[in-house]
């Protein structure tokens, strides 16, 4: 028989699948998914290091670990890194890797659009925190950058306009995303997957989507404006030459409240996908859950000003912001009552992304129902602006946004990287996490209606003061722990090998992401089923019992 | 879940041991408007209270209750997709609940937002600086950083900036309000008390954002007269110096954030440092920017007569 030999390989390996390569030219949008996972967590560790920097400022009276000059430069970055380029991107990181898994498609609708989005991130994180070797240092003026603490007379310097820079970078980046998203979800599902068949965390990266398209312009414009200002003598935000410091104000804040459900709305989305699949049992309330998502990205369009009940609006207008902000309390309340029932009767299994579901709900309720007294102004104009508010915005943030959003990775990590995340560690991260989230937070409460406003480096009062500042400085510690065994159950999962081998759907889930391997293939599907229900998966397996 | 609950008792019993609210509400008010305040803030604990328990507890329960028992994951669990009429109660109770606390936020307002009718406020313009609050009187006196305020009479406050948004907050006396560039603010305060309230600024503005506190003084109404006709000119000067200067200075001229004072030769030339205190110079913001004439003069006599030790060569 004869030996046939070629002369060159049938798969032609190039230097794009070179191992770093792969990575750098990819447009399959699971590894842009999960670069972006990868490079949030970087900056939430980054985040995080300056969280811990503030709280060991704090931890006691007129302490001198950071100069108050540094101090606003690291407030400023932490809270500009934590949500632009850990919460927005992390998201956009799941819906990236997730949609197309979970509505049965190839790819997202515009791939080479979808990595110029992540390496616009990318760049705008290094653009923001290259700025701490700009002259005068990082930014100072606090994540919100009101003038006239912005301008130039006030913020000379260029960390002021890099970050302006890297915002209008982001912006671009989120745009991109957001357009992408909308086009995918709206036109690449698969057969018989209409709306109401449609999962419910693309249901919020739907809303995730248009709520960035909505919001992002108003971001752009006010930032544009005080770039001007600062940089080609006009005075937009400058009062004493006929501009309007209240004119930003709300600017940003008609993007600064939607970006709070921008940063909430997906991760429960990935809530309503967790419940059900650990308690073996349809969400509870499918459509009501679904319509709520819709409900709250209206709504949260028309909340802005209560986050300038102490501007001085008058009390018509702060009548009406606070009628809109209880409205939106009623499609959350919604949810959550959703989700308790959907455990109700359940077989209820903990397994890591169970316990972060669950401590979602508690964390999340406790943030909402402190919201409500924000949106009551009289109240706010006592507790505005104090670490009441701080206490508050972590309960939706962190024991909301971050506690959902590591639920989501312990529970897709098996899809994504094909090993098991350890269950015992899981347990350890999970509860010590929750332990010291508590710990800093909750005493952040007292503290705020004690007087205590938010953005000071230091104070000199003792008694409560100090006790509850020394109690949170603990708490942070205990989380820094918890992330550290965060890592180590990375490291041991993969760096080791120790991660058991995931089979495709290691969860028993319902979604259509479970159907292919784990990880999956760059075309995802070799055949993509008719999708009869919002539960695909289950479907299957039900039939393929049926004929056994 | 019952992590939650200890950590919330331990932090419960333990702020209770060491005070007496603790920290789980307002400070105990001193004046109508915080008091009001403070009704509608004990209305709405009441009922986010009681919704805090209703979620918790059934979380913990149904979390207790319909837990696995080491059945398999096979095993599914009642396949219930919903309920019209539970929908419909979790979203008109909620509604119901929140239209009463909108109504209790209107029933108060009037006594928050407007100072009691039919009286002869006493109305003091309060001028946000980094890092200073300056106040006038309507004598045409003017104090730094200590607000005099006489007893059970309502004082109208001006507020506004000279420079950044500022915020105005003495929690005991009411809520805060910001201290804005180019736009005029009122809050107003009845003190039912002599005595000193405290507060600071709540508005990022720079860099001694923390060390721009506030003192509203209460006395009775003739403490408050002698002060506004006596105490606040002799004092001024030093008023001015450990309100404006001292924050970067320090309060002996020592030196700090800013150089050493106590040795500058500027500070015996009335002329030069009315410059450099109304223009600023450098990273020194120009804190006198709408100093009076008279406000000069008592600050250079002020420095000249305490702060000022002498041309030092030896150091």
């Amino acid at each position: 028989m004869a030996v046939s030999t070629r002369s060159e390989a049938v798969y032609p390996v190039t230097w794009k699948s070179g191992r770093v390569a792969r990575w750098l030219v990819t447009v399959d949008h699971k590894r842009i998914g999960i670069m972006y996972i990868a490079t949030s967590l970087f900056f939430f560790v980054l985040g995080g290091i300056l969280a811990v920097l503030m709280r060991s400022q704090l931890a006691t009276p007129n302490e001198t670990l950071l100069t108050k000059n540094s101090y606003n430069e690291v407030l400023t970055m932490h809270g500009t890194t934590m949500i632009f380029l850990v919460v927005v991107p992390i998201l956009a990181g799941f819906g990236n890797f997730l949609v197309p898994l979970m509505i049965g498609a190839r790819d997202m609708a515009f791939p080479r659009l979808n990595a110029l989005s992540y390496w616009l991130y990318l760049l705008g994180g290094i653009v923001l925190w290259g700025s701490w070797f700009a002259t005068g240092g990082t930014a100072k003026a606090g994540w919100w950058s009101y003038p006239t603490l912005s301008e130039m007379q006030f913020s000379p310097g260029h960390g002021q306009d890099y970050w302006i820079l890297s915002i209008h970078i982001l912006t671009l980046a989120s745009l991109a995303g957001a357009i992408n998203f909308v086009v995918t979800i709206v036109n690449m599902r698969a057969r018989g997957m209409s709306w109401m068949r449609m999962p419910l965390f693309v249901w919020s990266m739907l809303a995730y989507g248009v709520m960035l398209l909505v919001a992002l312009p108003a971001l752009s414009a006010a930032v544009t404006l005080l770039l001007l200002d600062r940089q080609a003598g006009t005075h937009f935000f400058i009062p004493s030459q006929g501009g309007s410091i209240v004119l930003y104000q709300h600017m940003f804040w008609f993007f600064g409240h939607p970006e709070v459900y921008i940063m909430v709305l997906p991760v429960m989305g990935m809530i309503s996908e967790i419940l059900p699949v650990f308690s073996r049992k349809p969400i509870f309330g499918y459509k009501a859950v679904a319509f709520s998502t819709v409900g709250i990205a209206f709504f949260s369009m028309l909340v802005w000003a209560h986050h300038m009940f102490t501007t001085g609006l008058g009390v018509g207008l702060d009548s009406f912001f606070m009628i809109s902000s209880m409205v939106i309390a009623v499609p959350t309340g919604i949810k959550i009552f959703n989700w308790i029932a959907t455990a109700w009767r359940g077989n209820l299994i903990f397994d890591t992304p169970m316990l972060f579901a669950i401590g979602f709900i508690a964390l999340f309720t406790m943030g909402g129902l402190s919201g409500i007294f924000l949106a009551a102004f009289p109240v706010d104009w006592q507790v505005n602006d104090s670490y009441y508010v701080v206490a508050h915005f972590h309960y939706v943030l962190f024991g909301g946004s971050a506690f959902g959003f590591f639920g989501g990775l312990y529970y897709w990590w098996p899809k994504m990287f094909g090993r098991m995340l350890d269950e015992r560690l899981g347990k350890w991260f999970f509860w010590l996490l929750f332990v010291g989230f508590n710990m800093t937070f909750l005493p952040q409460h007292m503290l705020g209606l004690l007087g205590m406003p938010r953005r000071i480096y230091t104070y000199h009062h003792g008694g409560l003061w100090e006790v509850y500042n020394m109690i949170s400085t603990i708490g942070s510690g205990v989380m820094v722990i918890a992330v550290g065994v965060f890592v180590a159950s990375i490291w041991i999962a993969h760096g080791l090998r120790r991660g058991v081998r995931a089979g495709n759907d290691p969860w028993l889930a319902d979604t259509l992401e479970w159907y292919t391997t784990s990880p999956p293939p760059e075309h995802n599907f070799d055949s993509i089923p008719y999708v009869t229900s919002a539960r695909p998966l289950r479907d299957l397996r039900r039939r393929l019992a049926e004929q056994a | 879940m019952l992590l939650t609950f200890v950590t919330i008792a331990v932090l419960t019993t333990a702020g209770v041991a060491v005070a007496a609210n603790g920290g789980f509400t307002p400070p105990a008010p001193h004046s109508p408007n915080a008091a009001r305040t403070n009704d509608a803030y004990y209305v709405i604990l009441g009922f986010t209270g009681a919704i805090f328990l209703l979620v918790e507890s059934l979380l913990v329960t149904f979390v207790w209750k319909y837990r696995r028992r080491g059945r398999p994951r096979t095993v599914d669990g009642a396949q219930v997709h919903g309920n019209t009429r539970l929908e419909l109660i979790w979203t008109v109770i909620p509604v119901i609940i929140l239209c009463v606390i909108g109504l209790v936020v209107f029933y108060e307002l009037p006594g928050i937002s407007n100072a009691p009718a039919a009286t002869n406020p006493i109305r003091i313009t309060v001028e946000g600086h980094q890092f200073y609050w300056q106040f006038d009187y309507p004598n045409g006196a003017r104090s730094i950083n200590d607000l005099y305020a006489p007893v059970d009479q309502v004082v109208d406050l001006t507020v506004e900036s000279a420079d950044v948004i500022h915020s105005w907050w003495i929690p005991e006396l009411g809520g805060k309000i910001q201290a804005i560039p180019g736009h005029t603010n009122h809050i107003w305060f009845k003190a039912n008390q002599v005595g000193t309230y405290v507060g600071q600024c709540a508005e990022l503005c720079g860099l001694y954002h923390a060390s721009m506190e506030a003192r509203v003084i209460v006395g009775s109404s003739a403490q408050y007269t002698s002060f506004i006709s006596k105490a606040a000119v002799t004092d001024l000067g030093r008023a001015e110096f450990q309100g404006a200067c001292a924050t970067c200075h320090g309060m002996q001229g020592q030196g700090g954030y800013g150089p050493n004072l106590s040795s500058n030769p500027l500070l015996t030339q009335p002329a030069a440092l009315t410059a450099i205190v109304r223009d600023g110079r450098n990273l020194m913001p120009a804190v006198g920017d709408t100093w009076t004439a008279a406000q000069m003069q008592a600050l250079a006599k002020y420095v000249k007569a305490h702060i000022y030790k002498g041309a030092s060569t030896s150091g």
